[in-house]
């Protein structure tokens, strides 16, 4: 056996073998799933419940409109109330009475206007779009319905002009089988694994370099292999592992799917397992898992060997290796925030440059890839990418081996970006 | 040690060279190591050793010099598997089960599983480490997991052990142990290479020194023959009484009076057997008559006095 398949098997087995890696295994989905529906329910039972109190100077908002745009919707987070005060009273007293704010119609409303007014909303605290929309709306269903009045619009020639739309949806005629909705979803999820695989084993890297180190093993292991052997070992043998756990979570949704694909009777159960089916025939499944891989393997080689860099320039002290990887970090990250302008228009040129170039690429193909192969993202451009990402990890890797076997024997002060540079390109 | 194998040198520096950025780490150095020696690498700190054996490890390469293992010139790739070597720094995985882990750095010297399994079984026995197999570095205390390294570094019968302050942390059990084990592996063959900065060590261990100091050599030779030629003519002089008035015309002088001894130097163009001459003319009942010969520690204060780095020899003794 090579040395650095010593090396590989090691630093794979001692990972794999460790309580946290299958905890992490089992409850990532667990927990992934969770922050899902659980962000979306407490987005939906927490909306801002405003109680809004009203004075109507114009004359048009009666206590009975008002009351059936209340009844209309009694589940809605904000409330509207018709009262007969001054606006000064009501500005020192609105609290007192139980209001979160007040609402004051100017007599100036004129619904002749060809123009719209602008009102404003007096709160004893701040408050967003998230709880001035409804109130908004409120108050234009009602200023809706007396225009309609006065325009003698019935309700038959109001749903003429409200529900009498047209509507797009894109088609691409090279690829009648996507779906943008669950290309979007997969394409997040996608994107989004990619980025944590790339963060959390990332710096598994650095800190396995880090701890080589500072425990001084570093110096006896490079007595017997070179440095760049133990440093390629290190990353190969981490990346195994993240893979590993990639394609145990791929078995669990397989065989979930194939489970209740085979025990669904009837109802609500096979309806799902019909939904399921319906994504999976209208993606590339082969497709889109290869070039998953492809790219969690290659972003995270090109990722890796910039963390075990730093690892091995740095001493024990965690801040030091904070500091000095956060230019890494951020490259990561740069890539996650460019992914959602990338969904919104993956043939766009942002979309097209970034799955390009290797440091986003990882994040940005697999962004668009799941919009379709030729459709969205031609052929040229998928072996282009896949080209460059080569060729940037096979760069960072001797660029980082050279850095690995300086750092790796060196002790003392932290190094700059601008040394370790140095020491990349100096000759051996 | 085996005389036999004396004329073929194991190890040969050529005029080496290491230079870093801000300072000569290693500055034209010439030595020879002969096969089973037990050769003293010695000098204070900084003084270039780590970067000599980072050299002679393949970890460093020279950037002049020439290096010449058991014959040839020195090929890291192929020869690192004759070198054992125990930095003074020493690293293992604490968490990595200990018979897994020697398994580990025994199979990267090149042994293959088989042999590498029975080599770890034969020397937990000896150091009586059997029950070690399946702790974990962690749990053994700090001389317990010196002689783990120990045993990692010699595992695979290397032709040339380097080992970097070895004793550091041992208590007295433990560094017999090592010692006798040192003084075995030089008789079958190993030739040991020992750095150090603890003199008396030196002394009772090594055939052969040289001393290194701000990247140069200072000093090689035996131990016998270093001792020789720094010797400062001193005797130690057991008599019931000295002559009372001690004139010019005596060949030495008195230094110091101990307990019934008196420390005399001999004066230049004077021999010992004058002094015993002159004290026997002199009716003085002579009990014991001993050279004194300076410890390496004394010359090496000597030779590198001036420096600031002489200090750190001057408290061991």
């Amino acid at each position: 056996m090579s040395k650095t398949t010593l090396i590989i098997k090691r630093e794979y087995l001692t990972r794999v073998r460790k309580r946290t890696f299958i905890i992490s295994t089992i409850l990532f989905p667990l927990l992934y799933l969770g922050l899902i529906f659980g962000s979306s329910y407490i987005a939906a039972k927490s909306g801002t419940h405003l109680n809004v109190a009203v004075i109507d100077s114009s004359g048009f908002f009666d206590r009975g409109k008002i009351e059936r745009e209340n009844m209309k919707d009694p589940d809605s987070s904000s409330r509207l109330t018709l009262v007969n005060m001054n606006p000064d009273s009501l500005a020192a007293n609105f609290k007192k009475e139980g209001y979160d704010g007040y609402v004051v119609i100017p007599a100036r409303l004129k619904w002749e206007d060809s123009v719209g007014s602008k009102l404003t909303i007096f709160t004893s605290r701040t408050i967003g779009g998230e709880g001035t929309g409804p109130v908004q709306s409120k108050l234009n269903n009602i200023w809706n319905s007396i225009k309609n009045e006065k325009l003698g619009i019935d309700e038959n020639k109001k749903m003429i002009l409200e529900k009498n739309t047209i509507k797009i949806t894109p088609q691409n005629i090279n690829d009648k089988t996507a779906n943008s909705d669950v290309a979007t979803g997969i394409a997040y999820a996608c994107g989004i694994l990619i980025y944590i695989i790339l963060l959390l084993y990332g710096s598994q890297v650095m800190m396995g370099v880090m701890e080589e180190k500072t425990n001084r093993i570093a110096e006896v292991i490079v007595s017997s292999v070179k440095p760049f052997q133990l440093m390629l070992g290190k990353i190969i043998g981490i990346g195994l592992v993240a893979l590993t756990q990639f394609l145990i979570w791929v078995s669990f949704v397989f065989i979930i799917y194939n489970v209740t694909s085979a025990s669904a009777g009837g109802g609500a159960m096979s309806q799902m397992v019909a939904n399921a089916q319906k994504i999976f025939m209208s993606i590339n499944v082969p497709l889109i898992l290869f070039c998953f891989i492809f790219y969690l393997l290659g972003g995270f080689f090109f990722y890796a060997s910039l963390y075990a860099a730093i690892g091995s320039a740095v001493n024990e002290d965690m801040r030091e290796a904070q500091s000095l990887s956060f230019p890494i970090t951020m490259l990561v990250i740069i890539s996650i925030t460019m992914m959602s302008s990338a969904m919104k228009d993956p043939s766009g040129p942002l979309a097209v440059w970034a799955s390009i170039i290797p440091f986003s690429s990882p994040i940005m193909m697999m962004a668009r890839i799941p919009f379709g192969v030729p459709g969205t993202v031609p052929w040229w451009q998928l072996a282009a990418s896949m080209a460059t990402l080569i060729a940037g990890f096979m760069f960072t890797t001797w660029f980082a081996g050279k850095i690995y076997r300086t750092g790796i024997l060196m002790y003392g002060k932290k190094p700059t970006w601008k040394e370790m540079i140095k020491w990349a390109f100096r000759k051996s | 040690m085996s005389y036999n194998l004396l004329s073929m040198p194991i190890l040969e520096l050529r005029n080496l060279k290491k230079y870093f950025a801000t300072q000569k780490a290693v500055d034209d150095i010439s030595l020879t190591i002969e096969k089973g020696q037990i050769f003293g690498l010695l000098g204070p700190n900084g003084a270039g050793k780590t970067t000599l054996i980072r050299m002679i490890t393949g970890i460093f390469y020279p950037d002049e010099g020439e290096i010449l293992f058991d014959g040839k010139k020195f090929d890291p790739r192929s020869d690192i598997s004759h070198i054992g070597y125990m930095p003074e720094e020493r690293g293992l995985y604490k968490k990595m089960k200990i018979g897994e882990q020697t398994l580990y750095l025994a199979q990267l010297k090149g042994l293959n599983k088989n042999e590498a399994t029975e080599k770890i079984k034969e020397w937990f026995q000896r150091f009586d480490m059997n029950s070690w197999w399946n702790k974990k570095v962690e749990d053994l205390s700090k001389g317990m997991s010196q002689k783990l390294q120990f045993v990692t570094t010699v595992l695979h019968d290397p032709k040339l052990i380097i080992l970097d302050e070895p004793f550091s942390g041992l208590d007295p059990v433990n560094t017999n142990l090592i010692k006798d084990e040192i003084y075995n592996l030089a008789k079958r063959g190993s030739t040991v290479i020992f750095s150090t900065h603890r003199m008396e060590q030196v002394e009772e261990i090594c055939d052969h020194i040289v001393l290194v100091n701000k990247g140069r050599k200072i000093l090689d030779g035996t131990v016998k023959r270093v001792k020789q030629d720094y010797k400062e003519n001193l005797f130690s002089i057991g008599v019931d009484q000295m002559p009372a008035n001690l004139n010019g015309t005596a060949p030495f002088e008195i230094l110091r009076n101990e307990d019934l001894s008196y420390v005399v130097r001999i004066k230049d163009n004077n021999k010992p057997n004058d002094v015993l001459q002159y004290l026997l003319q002199k009716g003085v009942n002579i009990h014991s008559f001993n050279e004194i010969l300076p410890s390496l520690n004394d010359i090496f204060i000597r030779l590198v006095e001036g420096t600031p780095t002489a200090r750190q020899f001057q408290k061991v003794n």
